[in-house]
């Protein structure tokens, strides 16, 4: 799925209420602009991705955007 | 007028011969609601809900209680905790319906997120965009606000202002008298077994009336047909609990003459007997051999009050859908009997705009538990 359909995705999801979804869609997106290399932005995404993780359960999803946010610098 | 003038307070915590009752604005002013939140709801053991009411892992549950907003949560090790039920960071309301968190409880603001301990688990992008870490902000420091809690008989206690004798050592009284179903676990009997009033009363009128017997054979003529007044007697424990025992209980609630099982190995006393208490500031508890029951008094405000009822068996097997016929005659009774009250306690407030009334004459013989609650009111104003 590329940005856009991401986005579109990402909003549908928040209309859902479908945390799992965003813990998993925020995550999608914040693994796009890592490998384009923008940190600022897949920090932004995995931030989001694990607050919703947290939210969803999803312990080891939580986990994985934490690792990576804290690798920089972003999280305790 | 000062309210709490201690001349008039003097007057209530005379000896029940000569004392008079609360005065009017205790019932209708807000004023006096306002300072009852401060001195008897938070500095006391005010009960707010029931372990039953967030049985699993993760169950939360916000309640409203004397205006301030507090969670029950149901921790990851199943243990009961309460909260304020506000974020550290804006003050917003955490929950607002009951549910499961699962792993953390997430403000709907700004996502602050706490672990069901209440410690602060993270905070999105409190450093700015993509930046969960502040140097300002130190999470250690802003969990959430924690209620001093007791769990006793399922009833959820809680002490908001930290600083009361130990929920054992206040209620050790009540706790005494019925050591016999201390520590038994107890069975609610499901949806058949809950039921609540809404009433246009202050919530102290509905203490008072669950205090005394006097009124049984006016107000409640077929219990007293079955228990009858000369039946009854006061219970009477200054500063800690007042109600009426009887030593007539014989109920029979099956077609056929079945009964309920009753607790194992109690005294003679209650074989034959049951007490119904009035444990302050604000549970009603009514036991019996073979069920228990509470009436939490919830004071939303200095005119209206919702009494809840919830009904606990002996044996777990009295929970079973064989055994739904007779739970729901013991509902009904019981629900019948707190329906009659409704026009007396909602009477009693309508009473109290009469401006000449002075607090009303106390029996020695039959209002002295009655009285002994008026006392300790009187006494949260002047200690």
């Amino acid at each position: 799925m590329d940005e856009a359909g991401l986005e579109a995705a990402i909003l549908a999801a928040h209309a859902a209420g479908d945390e799992a979804a965003l813990a998993r869609l925020y995550g999608a997106a914040g693994d796009i602009r890592l490998a384009a290399g923008d940190i600022d932005a897949a920090c932004f995404f995995h931030t989001q991705a694990h607050v919703f993780a947290l939210s969803a359960a999803d312990l080891a999803a939580a986990e994985a955007s934490h690792a990576l946010l804290k690798r920089y610098g972003r999280e305790e | 007028m000062n309210h709490f003038d201690p001349a008039i307070l003097r007057a209530v915590t005379a000896p029940v011969e000569s004392a008079r009752g609360l005065p009017n604005a205790f019932y209708t002013d807000p004023q006096v609601f306002a300072a009852e939140r401060e001195k008897i709801f938070a500095r006391n053991w005010s009960c707010i809900g029931f372990g039953k009411d967030v049985p699993n892992p993760g169950d939360i549950r916000p309640i409203t209680f004397a205006g301030s907003p507090l969670l029950l949560v149901r921790d990851t090790q199943g243990a009961l905790r309460v909260f304020q039920n506000v974020c550290r960071h804006r003050g917003m309301v955490l929950a607002t319906e009951p549910g499961n968190c699962k792993a953390v409880i997430r403000c709907p603001y700004h996502s602050w997120c706490y672990n069901l301990d209440g410690s602060l688990r993270t905070t999105p992008h409190v450093g700015g965009p993509g930046r969960s870490a502040d140097p300002n902000i130190h999470r250690e420091e802003l969990g959430l606000l924690a209620v001093r809690t007791h769990v006793w008989m399922d009833m959820v206690f809680v002490n908001i202002s930290g600083d009361a004798p130990e929920f054992r050592e206040a209620a050790a009284p009540l706790i005494a008298r019925w050591a016999d179903f201390e520590g038994r676990p107890l069975y609610h009997g499901g949806a058949d077994s809950s039921t609540s009033f809404d009433l246009a009363t202050n919530w102290k009128l509905a203490i008072e009336n669950y205090c005394e017997s006097y009124h049984l054979p006016w107000v409640h003529p077929g219990l007293n047909s079955y228990s009858k007044l000369e039946d009854h007697y006061n219970i009477v424990e200054p500063g800690v609990f007042s109600g009426q025992g009887t030593l007539v209980y014989n109920p029979q609630l099956g077609e056929n003459g079945e009964r309920f099982a009753s607790f194992d190995g109690i005294s003679e006393k209650w074989q034959t007997g049951a007490e119904y208490a009035a444990l302050y500031p604000n549970v009603l508890l009514g036991i019996h051999k073979d069920h228990f029951f509470v009436m939490l008094i919830d004071p939303v405000s200095h005119d209206r009050t919702i009494e809840r009822v919830e009904i606990y068996y002996a044996d777990k097997s009295m929970t079973e859908p064989a055994m739904a016929a007779m739970r729901q005659r013991n509902t009904e009774m019981w629900r019948q009997v707190f329906a009659e009250d409704v026009f007396v306690v909602e009477g009693m407030q309508k009473g109290r705009q009469a401006p000449g009334f002075d607090g009303g004459k106390f029996s020695p013989a039959m209002d002295a538990s009655t009285h002994c609650f008026h006392d300790w009111v009187a006494r949260q104003f002047t200690a």
